[in-house]
């Protein structure tokens, strides 16, 4: 009998394609819309509706079992409670990796596998293998074929930044059927197969996440009020905020102060809501020779110890942002920190530092302050 | 009456959601963007012109249901006439449970009562006339239902509304009582006389017999003060302030006059072919020995039906439940034809239908866009699973016999497959 897959359908090009991939390779595929979240806010439209039609309407194209599966109670819990807990701390939380841990890789597989799946998939670049073409070499394999999670054909679309906090178990039984094709293919299939999602525009995950979207979303949830925007070095008053919890260090747009050289924030004081800026490119807090790192996710058994003796180590510090070669020092149980050899551009706190080997993912963690 | 549509091999079975602009509504609204485009207001004599067409424009549409252009207020569309109508109410309004969001919406934000229906969606006359207290001033029942097609006993509705204010005459209650009906889904199939109707408010949607969207009148009674909902210039008596829509309300005016004029050809059209269409869905396999076209393509479809291409020696072909016809047969508009398939999911079916050029609709096309559940058959009684399974099919004025044979089986095909591919899908 064929392999049972359940694979999430955002009503997206890249997991519309997924569904046309899998049934070609014979798998027996239900389709599943995961409903997460459905409010409109302030000026903008959540598409829930739309992404279900347009997912359903390719299910239901190439014969499909179609389901939606309302996950709002716990992407509510899950994702954007914490991710409102995470801005209230004065950082800048990632829900999509959140999500993908939380939710995808989890309520999702969960009940999949419950419901006899032999597999999921999603639409997301990344693949899943026990090739190893990196050289990183486990020596004590606790899985029998370890199922490594792999960075994406198309390096440009890779989307392991999102995905470094999936279990173990949950990439064991994922297939990520665009991970082998690079975007404009996936476009290209999409086209030939007459899919009217084919130039849609790019999934933003969940309606609110997206520059403009998510200051609306934080106002919507969170008590904000003015506050005044300093100049770092002489305390003089340059401006005011809206709330200095939509501040990101090293942020420079969106600051509507002054003309000439560019001011960056390089501080907040969130008890005092005040955002502090400078000219200086070179402030310390906009750079960062180490950076801290909380919350390890590590991937296929891999301990610190190990990971301190990987030589090869390389980072990722932002989605689609090149790959960096650093080491770990440290060895504690919950932090740890990650050096450079020269400074990089200091992320915001509460984003994900992912960490490879080759084009294997090994994990990561959250940037503390 | 010519089409204008963009692709003649598309079947549009989906008229109670929208009908496309009739070649004549379009010619004579075109002149009043460019050429025409005075304010109607303007005090020079190309606007006095203007303003005389917008009249006489007023003046056809009230002709089409028996009033004079000085009774209609035009709006944006049929939801805002009913807003309007239902400012008429400082007291209580009462509406039956199957109509309209903007009807039920506009109750839900005053006193309101809801009257029950039967299965078909008739309005229970006992119902209206147990909850019609003295606090009653609005009674708001659609002249046929969006969903089902159902045509409401207006002139009974009428008659309870002209007893109780006779009692409330007799009593000395001055509380007065207002009939208000929304006939949007009808003017091209019903004929309307607001007089013989007895109603005292009526809402009209352009959109809905050839006129482009986003025009739409109410029909006032003598003596009945309304409210205006936004303020202005003062235009349409105070009540509806802007400039007017002119080439709007010209293309509703010939559309109306245009649908009013066809309409006995129309009704017996359209009752033909739904009647066909039922005969098809209802009884796949016989033949229709009636018309020669028919029975080839019934014969087809009783070949697929005998060997059906997945189906295993089981074959679950001879456990597909009878498609429920919803409404009510000998009170339906003649257009409608909405069906339940129990057991199927319809929006599957949808999409099957499109994917062969062929448009039909779950129900209402807003809540099918919410992805919520109709309102109107849960208030018929229908089950969950019997509502997910329901389509409507509205024919019009695009639809040709040849059309509507070569839709029924595929209809019945797409069905079948779908029934099939459930019953494989509880065999794994």
């Amino acid at each position: 009998m064929n392999k049972k897959v359940y694979l999430g359908m955002s009503g997206g090009v890249d997991s519309s394609v997924s569904a046309i991939l899998l049934k070609e390779q014979g798998y027996d595929v239900t389709g599943v819309y995961m409903k997460n979240w459905s409010k409109d806010l302030p000026g903008m439209k959540c598409p829930w509706a739309e992404d279900l039609a347009d997912a359903k309407r390719v299910a239901v194209g190439l014969d499909l079992d179609f389901e939606v599966w309302d996950f709002e109670e716990e992407y509510k819990k899950r994702v954007v409670d914490y991710m409102l807990a995470e801005f209230q701390k004065g950082r800048t939380p990632n829900p999509d990796v959140m999500c993908n841990e939380q939710i995808k890789f989890k309520l999702f597989y969960e009940r999949a596998m419950e419901r006899g799946a032999d597999y999921i998939a999603t639409g997301h670049y990344a693949r899943v293998g026990s090739n190893l073409e990196g050289d990183f070499k486990k020596n004590d394999n606790t899985l029998s074929e370890p199922q490594f999670l792999l960075r994406a054909k198309d390096e440009n679309k890779d989307q392991t930044y999102f995905l470094y906090r999936m279990s173990d178990q949950a990439t064991a039984k994922t297939i990520f059927p665009v991970g082998n094709y690079t975007k404009p293919e996936i476009k290209q299939l999409a086209t030939n197969h007459g899919l009217d999602v084919a130039n849609k525009k790019e999934s933003m995950g969940v309606c609110f996440v997206g520059e403009v979207g998510m200051k609306d979303f934080l106002r919507e949830y969170l008590d904000t009020s003015p506050g005044e925007i300093r100049e770092l070095e002489t305390n003089q008053v340059l401006g005011y905020h809206d709330g200095a919890i939509f501040y990101t260090i090293g942020q420079r747009h969106g600051l509507y102060i002054g003309g000439g050289l560019p001011y960056y924030v390089v501080q907040k004081d969130l008890d005092r809501n005040l955002v502090y800026v400078s000219r200086n490119l070179n402030h310390e807090s906009l750079w960062a020779d180490e950076l801290k790192i909380e919350d390890l996710h590590l991937r296929n058994g891999l301990t610190v110890a190990e990971l301190t003796k990987i030589t090869n180590l390389k980072v990722r510090l932002r989605h689609r942002a090149p790959l960096i070669s650093a080491s770990l020092v440290g060895e504690m149980k919950d932090s740890s920190v990650l050096s450079f050899n020269s400074p990089v551009k200091r992320p915001a706190s509460g984003q994900s530092a992912v960490l490879y080997s080759g084009d294997i993912c090994l994990g990561g963690g959250i940037i503390a302050k | 009456m010519r089409i204008l549509w963009y692709n003649k091999d598309m079947i549009y079975l989906d008229h109670a959601a929208a009908t496309p602009v009739t070649q004549k509504a379009l010619d004579a609204m075109l002149p009043y963007f460019t050429e025409l485009f005075f304010n109607p207001s303007a005090p020079y004599l190309p606007a006095k012109h203007v303003r005389e067409a917008y009249e006489r424009a007023k003046d056809d549409i009230a002709h089409v249901i028996g009033a004079k252009g000085a009774d209609l207020v035009i709006t944006s569309g049929a939801t805002e006439s009913i807003n309007l109508a239902f400012t008429a109410s400082h007291g209580k309004v009462l509406v039956p449970t199957t109509e309209h969001a903007a009807v039920l919406e506009a109750a839900k934000n005053r006193n309101h009562g809801l009257i029950n229906v039967d299965k078909t969606g008739l309005i229970q006359l006992d119902d209206l006339r147990s909850q019609l207290t003295d606090e009653v001033d609005l009674i708001s029942v659609s002249l046929a239902n969006n969903e089902l097609g159902t045509i409401q006993p207006l002139a009974e509705v009428a008659e309870i509304v002209r007893t109780v204010r006779q009692n409330r005459l007799e009593r000395g209650i001055t509380m007065p009582l207002f009939l208000h009906t929304d006939a949007s889904q009808a003017l091209n199939l019903i004929e309307i006389s607001v007089a013989r109707l007895g109603v005292d408010l009526l809402t009209l949607n352009a959109a809905k017999c050839g006129g482009p969207k986003g025009v739409g009148a109410l029909y006032v009674a003598h003596g009945i003060k309304l409210h205006p909902i936004s303020f202005g210039g003062g235009q349409e008596r105070g009540l509806r302030s802007g400039t007017e829509n002119v080439p709007g309300v010209i293309g509703f005016a010939t559309a109306a006059t245009e649908s009013k004029k066809h309409l006995a050809g129309n009704r017996k059209k359209y009752q033909e072919m739904s009647n066909y269409l039922r005969q098809v869905i209802k009884n796949p396999t016989e033949t229709h020995s009636d018309a020669p076209i028919v029975a080839q393509n019934s014969e087809k479809v009783k070949h697929n039906l005998n060997s059906p291409t997945k189906s295993t020696q089981n074959s679950p072909a001879h456990s597909i439940p009878e498609p429920i016809f919803l409404g009510n047969p000998k009170k339906q508009l003649a257009n409608f034809v909405p069906v339940c398939f129990p057991g199927l999911d319809a929006e599957r079916l949808v999409y099957k239908l499109e994917a062969e050029g062929i448009f039909v609709s779950t129900g209402a096309a807003c809540a099918a866009n919410k992805g919520t559940k109709s309102h109107v058959l849960a208030a018929i009684g229908l089950s969950d699973e019997e509502i997910a399974g329901s389509l409507r099919i509205s024919l019009g004025s695009t639809n040709t016999q040849d059309q509507i044979m070569n839709v029924a089986p595929k209809i019945v095909e797409i069905v079948r497959n779908e029934y099939i591919r459930l019953a494989e899908r509880s065999l794994k």
